[in-house]
């Protein structure tokens, strides 16, 4: 029995929807990038699973970049987490305000 | 079809291969002189590097690469990556750029550790945006904008003691990543509907078929990784911090080549992927298109009326000229010559990358004297650096559209795009956020020219790096207001190879 595929566009837009909560309501900038991953994610269950739906493979291959590209993106953000920490003593990002919005 | 004569296809790729060539001679000087701090070498590479990839993009623009009469645009790795007239006018855009910034650097890096590594992520992002300027699918598109973006955050946070831009570095890092994530989610929705992601396979499928509300969300969220990369509202938040923080060259890099690289961007996506009369049932851009505009332009230019720090006001006026130029997608409506719009679109997106990143510049050599940041500190300026102030006042003039320089003619074109697409809204928008402007400007002229300099007012050195890239600036900005005719005709040309119909 093979599922179908809209289960997996309603799973990816609720794995988007969490990862947009955390951005929205965490603090700790480590958990703002994993709900950074958990929407680049979900953009990675669509494209997979309808790659299979399209039978073509564009999809799997563009999920392949997006994962390298994901941790591109959290080792340049580890960097200035890094950075973030030995300047403020923290990582919260509600603590880095020197300039005003 | 190849159209330089004995060249090859790919070698209409040279600009971007001649920016990526220069970032890896530079990692590869700093692994064999990590502790260098020859800055005229380091500059030097990064110079010629970017001087290379204009030389490339002027020869091939002059000989008509891309051109319907050349062959028309080259086609690269099946269709993954096209080269046309729009995309070597913008590849020249980031090169001058670059080169200015480079230029720039040079005094304002001086003494500072890791030189060689700010040179070659700066040649790096400058790849990223040259190739987003010949992106031809949503993959190529995608690992592009990253490109230009993950050496650019680390540029902005690149003064790793300065709380300043430790923060700036954050924020524009974290709004980065959500909104690239939103924008492979878009792009996966389009997926979704249509199983594809080359730029004109998805506008095949799109027009055939009935469309479902997939493609429409798609759509926004494709706008909104755009409306990042460009610093338009509703993602606008991260400029006036980025800019400011940032070193100053790099704030002259991003708000001008990044912002510009956003745009050539989009004006592919939306006009080759997802031309309007295939999607205006779902979502229909051009409307989306004018709001932001308006609301950008608008929120941007008031905010600016508000700020007493020059590089934060400048930041908030580089988001209105993005919401200008976003006149040139919200004004693409049926009745209007589109490649008009386009074309001015283009022309003002050229105007602006020297007027603006020479406005910054000279924010930096204000920083290299140790000059404060509010308006008061540049009171009575022009009694010691005369040139650098008549520079600014140059560059701010024109910004706000004033008949001082190019962007007097640029902005005057896209208020005839807008009254082309019988948009009289953004038209109206236009003239009044330019006379606000006016107001703000003016202020930064008046404390350089009219106040009494502060007692300890006193400027060491005239840093010649420095001058030669607002010099060139300058002439530049001055020369397109005679020579806008040329430009203009020449965008309105390329953009004709992007518009469809």
């Amino acid at each position: 029995m093979t599922v179908s595929v809209e289960w997996y566009l309603l799973l990816s837009a609720a794995v988007f929807c969490v990862g947009l909560f955390g951005i929205l309501v965490r603090q700790n900038a480590l958990m703002f990038l994993m709900s950074v991953e958990l929407m680049l994610n979900a953009g990675n269950i669509n494209l997979v699973a309808f790659a299979l739906y399209w039978g073509n493979l564009t999809g799997q291959v563009f999920a392949l970049f997006l994962i390298g590209i994901a941790a591109a993106e959290v080792a340049v953000g580890l960097g200035i987490i890094l950075v973030l920490n030995r300047n403020f003593d923290d990582i919260d990002v509600t603590e880095a305000t020197t300039m005003r919005w | 079809m190849n159209d330089l004569g004995t060249l090859p296809d790919w070698a209409g790729l040279a600009p971007a291969l001649a920016l990526v060539g220069t970032a890896l001679l530079l990692f590869l000087y700093d692994m064999i002189e990590p502790d260098s701090q020859n800055n005229l070498l380091l500059a030097g590479i990064a110079g010629i590097g970017s001087l290379t990839a204009l030389g490339f993009a002027g020869w091939f623009l002059l000989a008509g690469t891309g051109q319907p009469d050349r062959g028309g645009a080259i086609e690269l790795f099946d269709g993954q990556l096209v080269v046309d007239a729009m995309a070597l006018f913008f590849m020249a855009i980031f090169a001058s750029v670059t080169l200015l910034v480079v230029v720039a650097s040079y005094d304002y890096l001086a003494g500072r550790a890791n030189q060689a590594a700010y040179y070659s992520l700066v040649m790096l992002a400058a790849t990223g945006m040259a190739v987003m300027a010949t992106a031809d699918s949503f993959v190529t598109a995608f690992i592009s904008l990253e490109l230009a973006s993950l050496p650019s955050y680390a540029l902005v946070a690149s003064l790793k003691q300065n709380q300043g831009s430790v923060e700036a570095g954050l924020k524009y890092f974290l709004v980065g990543a959500l909104s690239s994530a939103i924008f492979v989610y878009g792009i996966s929705l389009i997926y979704v509907e249509t199983g594809v992601l080359q730029f004109g396979e998805v506008a095949t499928a799109l027009a055939s078929g009935e469309l479902s509300g997939v493609v429409g969300l798609g759509i926004l969220f494709i706008i909104g990784g755009f409306a990042f990369k460009t610093a338009s509202v509703p993602f606008h938040f991260w400029a006036p911090e980025a800019y400011e923080g940032a070193p100053a060259p790099i704030s002259a890099f991003l708000s001008s080549a990044s912002k510009a690289a956003g745009f050539v961007l989009a004006f592919r996506v939306f006009l080759t992927a997802l031309p309007r009369g295939s999607v205006e049932g779902t979502l229909d851009w051009v409307i989306a298109f004018q709001v932001l505009a308006i609301v950008t332009m608008t929120v941007a230019n008031f905010a600016a009326l508000r700020q007493e720090k020059v590089k934060r006001m400048l930041a908030y006026s580089s988001v209105g000229h993005a919401g200008f130029v976003l006149i040139a997608l919200g004004a693409l409506t049926s009745e209007a010559n589109r490649s008009f719009v386009l074309g001015s679109g283009m022309a003002h997106l050229l105007v602006y990358g020297f007027m603006n990143t020479g406005a910054f510049l000279v924010i930096a050599l204000t920083e290299h004297w140790g000059i404060g940041r509010e308006i008061e500190d540049f009171n009575g300026l022009a009694t010691q650096a005369p040139f650098a102030c008549a520079a600014l006042t140059v560059f701010l003039f024109s910004l706000a559209g004033l008949p001082l320089g190019g962007g007097f003619l640029s902005k005057f074109y896209l208020l005839l795009a807008a009254i082309d697409g019988e948009v009289a809204l953004l038209a109206i928008a236009l003239v009044v956020n330019s006379a606000v402007s006016v107001f703000y400007y003016t202020r930064v002229v008046k404390a350089m020219w009219v106040e009494e300099p502060a007692d300890d007012l006193a400027i060491e050195g005239y840093p010649s790096g420095l001058y030669v890239a607002i010099t060139f600036a300058v002439v530049l900005t001055v020369l397109l207001l005679p020579g806008f005719g040329f430009v203009l005709e020449f965008t309105s040309t390329a953009a004709e190879t992007v518009v469809p119909g």
